[in-house]
């Protein structure tokens, strides 16, 4: 990590990034979001394994510095969310220094030590470990223990008939209990007034009864198509466990089947939604 | 809120069907509802004062009418209910009539339907806010697309009234189809004599902006503010140069190579042509298709007699915009060819008449260039093959008319009248012919034409035979005709010397693509379509674009005129004033909750949408956010269903009032 | 006791220039329809979001169809083309999810497509009829007392 402090430390110091968005160790050994302010701030930065926060999250939340530009330290899939976020409008490549990380995999859970099991699926199958648009890339690529692709789980779980996938559905839906944690950890969710949040109309129930809940999930995941970039972090902050990553994960298949889409890998690409092509297809329309 | 609910019987229209007293009595029993009556005809003139004195008595502020379709009376009950005072947005119409008594038989649950529609008209109104019309200035100029007799009648009409037009035309002449004629009916007028001096006048008139051989590219706009881009083909001659002195087209070597289109296929002409020789403008053009400099870079003979040095062989096509306030298509129509080998027609059949495959079958305008005096065969009545008198000449009505399977379902109008036109010509030029005439029906209602269809029999001794006709073969020289006589009941043979076919007036060819140009809707034969047939016939559903002549449905030349007259009314009536009022449904942002994603700009159609920056007082800038121009915005939405956070909401059509509505069709 | 035959409710969401139109012209014409579907009207089918069939399952219909201009020949140019991208998406995630997407219909009426536009809502109805009341959303509600209907 000397690489990371150091560069961190002169861009504080020439005051070209007001602060960084990093990580840091905490008392538990565990790893945890952290801004540096100071080069002394800066010595506490960090970058393991168990680095899986999409810092990205907070680009749109904190006020922007007084001197500088703002400094984040990304892995290859949270810089998808960046420049989905330049795409939108909510930050722009000029005010931002991105410290771009050689990743080796992340966890799923904090609170273990890496391994095949305590393993993100999307590691698995990256293709960005050495990021891109980076300003600085950092760190060193080393082979690590990949999770158990259950490879076509959405295969699987589309082979299931609509009986059997509302069932699924009915039972996780039941759970939610509308805490939003999905929202505010998702980097892409930055309405300042959520669509949960408007009451006249209410479109969405705002109290957890299971047919609000279908709505919200159903939105959320409408409203992130074309536009999620399967960090994930929705499914990790979820505190009752809903598998979210196959409701996103699937939109993304769209996207990629339908459109040959992926969000978030050029900024002048143009984006899914917001545009459309006479050819775009229409054999379930009569 | 106080809403006053209207039903109308609609005299039985709406009365058979639906019980308009059960309707109006449960409408009262809705929350919010002060009001409640039903009468016979709502739309006149006692029918809209009961609804101004209840809004006076009751003190309402809000207006729901059971009726026919919106489209029908929208703005009669709006315009009533702003009389007496209320906002006339504040007022909905429920179609009873279209959407309900007029497609169901069953009284009870066609009731039960028309109260729940009322509910939801009466739920919405609810949401509905008072919204104030909208005023941009109109540009007074016309832009006429089609050099025919529609378009230079449009033409001169609006630029008489001192506006400038700009008339666009694809051929290098302007005319059209009546350039090609011989006569016209019922008055058997030589078609130039009284086409010309109209061509003329559009050619030299100071307020006419003439583009010849250019066609229209893009349009973008609304009414009383269009961007027009228009291209300007190449045609190789510079024109403010050029004197029309027909010297390049005479010494032009490639003399054989093109079949003139002008001439229906019947004559050639050079690389270097001009239409015929009445063009207007009377400027030539290069076929670089055929052309030999476009070709191998030889010869340039046009170049080197031009005196005028007006020949530019790097002449480019020209882009070039204009702003009008008014747009009148009439691009007019093509006739129906119909040979073995299908062209664009989406009609492929009548293979069986040998046209294409015999030299003496002829269409109906290939005809008309025989026996114009400016023909091929300079009026003389000589059969394509030979080139000898016709003794015997066969015409057909209704081919590709009026026939389903094998070509459109309408009929052309105007072929009755020609045919008898060209057997009367045939008859005045070759005494001791023979002219038969294959019909279904005689097709003659306008002025003068049933006694013109009279004179070709009683006068002329056209003889008409009611059938179709089956087959035509040559044999030996001769066009053998097999048909039917349906009245004797017997089947007819006849071998003539030459037949001609009245093949079905269509739509263009480019009518479609241009009709999505300019985003008005057409029907499935490509014909234009108006807004109501009978009470708005010259109107789009475009505001500002109009139609004229052929390009709406076959049409002969008197209604043509008429229509095209009709329309430069209506361009008049825009250029009226200076300010024109728009409807107010339009988007608005919010910008407290808009956070700057700025997709609503994407996909807005008319570039309304620009981003905003919000500052605070110190000139640092808070966030940027959307902002919709009202003046371009033309209210559909797109932005309001793509905005996550509904930031964007079409006034009109708000989140509310749509909720309202899927809300009161609710499980009771 | 005779049960009561099972009507299915249908909401219509319709654009104004094409669909709205055609279905005048099918009024106009006479052509005869079943009673069942409501049409609730907006400029363009650029306008109708994915969430208004959401809340039309859940406030009781059993079958939602949304109709509109013709590619092409949007009106507006372009609304459309923007909602039938959305659509793709949103069929394939109500699929996914197990709502039964068989119950939403899309198709494109024109102006001039009266005889289309029967056919069309005739066909919605009787499949909708065949399939029977939606369930699935019908017990959702059942879960709390929540008057459905706004009474204000």
């Amino acid at each position: 990590m000397k690489q990371l402090i150091e560069i961190s430390k002169e861009l504080l110091e020439s005051r070209k990034a007001g602060y960084i968005i990093g990580y840091t160790e905490d008392k538990f050994h565990r790893t945890k979001p952290f801004i540096a302010h100071t080069t002394n701030d800066a010595e506490k930065l960090t970058f393991n394994q168990k680095a899986v926060h999409n810092l990205a999250v907070y680009l749109t939340r904190l006020p922007k510095p007084k001197e500088g530009k703002i400094g984040i330290v990304a892995k290859g899939c949270d810089i998808k969310a960046i420049i989905g976020l330049i795409q939108e409008n909510q930050i722009k490549r000029d005010d931002i220094i991105i410290i771009g990380m050689n990743c080796n995999g992340v966890v799923k859970d904090i609170n273990i030590d890496y391994n095949k099991e305590n393993s993100q699926m999307k590691c698995s199958i990256c293709e960005l470990r050495t990021p891109k648009h980076a300003n600085y890339i950092v760190g060193a690529l080393e082979d690590f223990a990949k999770s158990e692709l259950t490879k076509n789980i959405l295969a699987e779980f589309e082979a299931l008939s609509a009986e059997e996938r509302w069932k699924f559905w009915e039972k996780e839906f039941e759970k939610c209990i509308k805490c939003y944690a999905c929202r505010q950890a998702c980097p892409l969710c930055y309405c300042e007034q959520c669509i949960v949040e408007k009451s006249m109309p209410q479109w969405i129930d705002s109290s957890p009864t299971t047919k609000g809940n279908f709505a919200w999930n159903i939105i959320r995941a409408f409203h992130l198509s074309g536009r999620c970039i399967g960090c994930n972090e929705c499914e990790r902050a979820c505190p009752v466990n809903i598998p979210l990553s196959l409701l996103n994960r699937k939109m993304g298949m769209v996207a990629m089947k339908e459109f040959n889409y992926r969000h978030g890998i050029e900024p002048d690409q143009p984006t899914l939604i917001g545009n459309y092509n006479t050819s775009d297809k229409e054999d379930f329309i009569m | 809120m106080r809403i006053g609910v209207f039903t109308c019987h609609c005299g039985e229209n709406i009365g058979r069907t639906v019980d308009c007293p059960a309707v109006s009595k449960a409408c009262a029993d809705f929350p919010g509802v002060v009001h409640s009556e039903d009468y016979k005809y709502m739309c006149s003139d006692p029918g809209q004062n009961l609804i101004k004195q209840a809004i006076k008595e009751k003190n309402l502020n809000a207006v729901v009418v059971g009726s026919c379709s919106p489209h029908m009376h929208e703005k009669t009950f709006r315009k009533a209910c702003s009389d007496a005072g209320i906002n006339p947005f504040q007022v909905e119409i429920a179609n009873l009539r279209e959407h309900c008594s007029w497609i169901h038989d069953d009284v009870p649950s066609a009731t039960l339907k028309a109260i729940d529609m009322m509910r939801m008209m009466v739920e919405k109104v609810k949401f509905n806010g008072p919204l104030t019309p909208i005023r941009v200035p109109v540009t007074k100029r016309a832009l006429v697309i089609g050099g025919g007799i529609s378009g230079i009648q449009a033409s001169l009409d609006i630029a008489n009234a001192g506006y400038e037009v700009i008339l666009v035309e694809k051929e290098p002449s302007i005319g059209g189809h009546m350039s090609q004629l011989s006569e016209t009916f019922p008055t058997l007028d030589c078609s130039q004599c009284i086409l010309t001096p109209r061509m003329v006048e559009v050619y030299q008139h100071s307020k006419i902006k003439l583009m010849s051989y250019s066609e229209v590219e893009n349009v973008e706009g609304f009414i009383g503010n269009f961007s027009v881009t228009i291209r300007k083909k190449a045609r190789s001659v510079k024109d403010e140069l050029c004197t029309g002195c027909g010297l390049c087209v005479q010494k032009c070597p490639i003399k054989k190579v093109a079949l003139s289109e002008f001439d229906e296929g019947l004559a050639t002409r050079p690389a270097m042509y001009v239409p015929f020789p009445q063009a207007v403008p009377n400027i030539p053009v290069i076929d670089r298709t055929i052309c030999t400099y476009f070709k191998n870079g030889k010869c340039q003979m046009c170049k080197k007699v031009c005196g005028r040095e007006a020949i530019d062989f790097e002449q480019q096509d020209e882009l070039v915009k204009e702003e009008v306030g008014s747009i009148i298509i009439a691009t007019g129509y093509k006739l129906y060819t119909i040979d073995k080998k299908p062209d664009d027609s989406p009609i492929h059949g009548y293979g069986e008449y040998g046209y294409g495959k015999y030299k003496d079958v002829v269409s109906g305008l290939q005809f008309e260039r025989i026996a114009s005096a400016s023909g091929p065969t300079s009026g003389e009545m000589l059969r394509p093959s030979d080139k000898k008198v016709p003794k015997k000449i066969v015409f057909i009505q209704c081919v590709g008319s009026r026939d389903e399977a094998k070509g459109f379902s309408y009929c052309s109008k105007i072929c009755c009248m020609y045919t008898a036109k060209h057997a009367m010509l045939y008859k005045h030029k070759v005494h001791d012919g023979e002219a038969y005439v294959f019909y279904m029906d005689i097709r003659a209602g306008g002025k003068m034409y049933e006694e013109f269809v009279r004179r070709a029999i009683e006068e002329d001794g056209v003889k008409y035979i009611r059938g179709r006709v089956s087959r035509i073969y040559q044999d030996d020289g001769k066009i053998i005709v097999k048909g039917e006589d349906t009245i004797a009941g017997v089947k007819v043979e006849i071998d003539a010397d030459m037949a001609v076919l009245a093949t079905a007036m269509m739509a263009q060819t480019e009518a479609p693509k241009l009709a999505q140009t300019l985003g008005v809707p057409y029907d499935k034969y490509g014909f234009i379509n108006e807004v109501h047939p009978k009470l708005r016939p010259v109107e789009t559903s475009s505001g500002g674009i109009f139609l004229a002549g052929a390009c709406n449905s076959p049409r002969d030349i008197p209604d043509s005129v008429a229509m095209a007259s009709a329309a430069a009314a209506k361009a008049l009536v825009l250029f009226g004033s200076d300010m024109l009022e728009r409807e107010p449904v339009v988007a608005k942002v919010n910008e407290a909750t808009c956070a700057g994603c700025l997709y609503c700009k994407k996909v807005c159609a008319y570039n309304a949408v620009e981003a905003k920056e919000i500052k605070d007082r110190n000139g640092n800038l808070i966030k940027v956010v959307a902002y919709v121009n009202s003046g371009l915005c033309q209210g559909c939405g797109t932005c309001n269903a793509t905005c996550p956070s509904k930031s964007v909401e079409l006034l009109g059509f708000k989140d509310d009032q749509i909720y309202a509505q899927i809300n009161a069709f609710a499980e009771v | 006791m005779e049960e009561e035959k099972f009507e299915p409710k249908i909401t219509a969401f319709v654009c104004n220039w094409c669909t709205y139109t055609g279905a005048d012209l099918a009024g106009t014409s006479r052509l005869k329809q079943q009673t069942n579907a409501r049409l609730i009207r907006v400029p363009c089918t650029g306008r109708i979001d994915p969430v208004f069939i959401i809340k039309a399952f859940e406030k009781g219909a059993d079958g939602v169809l949304v109709s509109g201009c013709h590619p092409g020949d949007c009106h507006y140019n372009t609304g459309n083309f923007h909602a039938r991208r959305r659509w793709i998406f949103f069929k394939q995630l109500l699929d996914f999810v197990g709502i039964d997407s068989t119950r939403l219909y899309f198709s494109w009426v024109s102006a001039s497509e009266g005889k289309k536009w029967v056919d069309v809502v005739n066909n919605v109805i009787n499949s909708v009829r065949a399939k029977g009341p939606f369930l699935g959303y019908k017990n959702l509600n059942k879960e709390t007392e929540l008057p459905l209907v706004n009474k204000n």
